[in-house]
């Protein structure tokens, strides 16, 4: 049986074999005619859809196919990105000064070690390097004590930043 | 050329600006009924392949025209009308079969007996017939899907195996092995309700 005139390969079934009646049924099937009036019913539901879609639809004189429709739906989309991105702008406060935060005072874990009112000092800055240099025997002024040696042999010529630094090394110990 | 597709070959030609809304309208509404007056048997046939119940397949077809309504618009751009009408009443009738699954099917005997052609066949022929296509019928819809969708399509004389291909989304190649298995897979529930008998 070849009954497709369109497509002879998928429509052959060979007459006898088990599926034969098969595909007799299947075309039998395909092959209903479609009931009486079909048409005029379908065209009769597109015709009321049709006109409800047109009573919902917009009016003519606000169309939006219309320029000026147009044109006042772009202004209002401008006024309200416009308007958006003012209400940001107004909201934000520019050039903030930092603010301080004050940090808390660290309390001691209860039964934790403490630092016993340790303060941290910073590393000082070396001191103002002498440019000229010092006379190895300087002359001993008549009439005034010499100078102390701690002062004269501080580290650096900065006599301060050896003392701290040497406080500093024994509270580590 | 075919009614409708010579009505949207000169619709289209008629540049957009120089239509009004409402030559427009009346346009596409014209080709929408002739559409409707060139496929809706066809798409009947196709939704009771699969629905085998006139009422909801006259409802699928409906349904079908309805949608091509919403979209109108871009009937212009269609280039097989029948084929993608069928593709659309197609996809409906999966989904409202999809659906009503918990509905029993409507194979009974006495409704094939009623609805098959029987000329020059007596009372008692009518009914072995009916049985007969009652019991091919229950055996196509324990077919996998893909199978059943593929040797239902082929049954109708007026699609290819191209265009079988198309509405179902796939290759022709899968066309031809599909059938293939189906047929196969038919021989062999035809073959187990013999010997059962």
């Amino acid at each position: 049986m070849n009954s497709n005139p369109h497509n002879p390969k998928i429509s052959a079934s060979a007459p006898g074999t088990a599926y034969g009646s098969g595909d007799e049924t299947l075309r039998l099937i395909a092959s209903l005619p479609a009931p009486a009036g079909l048409e005029g019913r379908v065209h009769r539901a597109l015709h009321v859809r049709s006109g409800q879609a047109r009573v919902l639809g917009w009016p003519k004189r606000l169309n939006p196919q219309t320029g000026w429709m147009r044109s006042a739906a772009a202004a209002a989309i401008v006024f309200v990105v416009v308007g958006g991105g003012w209400g940001v702008y107004t909201r934000v406060a520019h050039n903030q000064p930092a603010r301080i935060i004050v940090m808390p005072a660290r309390m001691p874990a209860a039964g934790g070690f403490s630092s016993l009112g340790a303060m941290r000092t910073p590393q000082t800055l070396p001191g103002p390097v002498i440019t000229h240099p010092t006379k190895s025997h300087p002359t001993v002024m008549k009439g005034r004590k010499p100078v102390t040696s701690l002062k004269s042999t501080g580290s650096e010529g900065h006599p301060t930043a050896a003392a701290k630094s040497a406080a500093q090394s024994g509270a580590g110990r | 050329m075919s009614t409708s597709q010579a009505i949207y070959a000169g619709w289209m030609e008629i540049p957009t600006s120089a239509v009004n809304d409402e030559t427009r309208l009346h346009a596409e509404d014209a080709a929408l009924a002739a559409l409707v007056d060139e496929y809706a048997g066809a798409l009947y046939r196709v939704a009771y392949s699969v629905l085998r119940n006139p009422a909801d397949a006259e409802d699928a077809v409906q349904e079908a025209f309805l949608r091509v309504l919403r979209h109108r618009d871009s009937l212009g751009e269609v280039r097989d009308h029948r084929v993608w009408l069928i593709r659309i009443v197609w996809n409906i009738v999966l989904d409202r079969k999809r659906r009503a699954k918990s509905r029993p099917e409507t194979d009974d005997v006495e409704e094939l007996a009623r609805v098959l052609p029987s000329t020059g066949l007596t009372a008692e022929e009518v009914a072995v017939a009916a049985q007969h296509h009652a019991r091919v019928l229950a055996c196509v819809d324990r077919l996998p899907t893909k199978e059943r969708q593929v040797l239902v399509l082929s049954a109708f004389e007026e699609l290819t195996s191209v265009e079988i291909a198309s509405v179902l989304g796939i290759t022709e190649s899968s066309v031809r092995s599909r059938l293939f298995r189906a047929r196969n897979l038919m021989a062999g529930l035809l073959d187990h309700q013999r010997s059962l008998r």
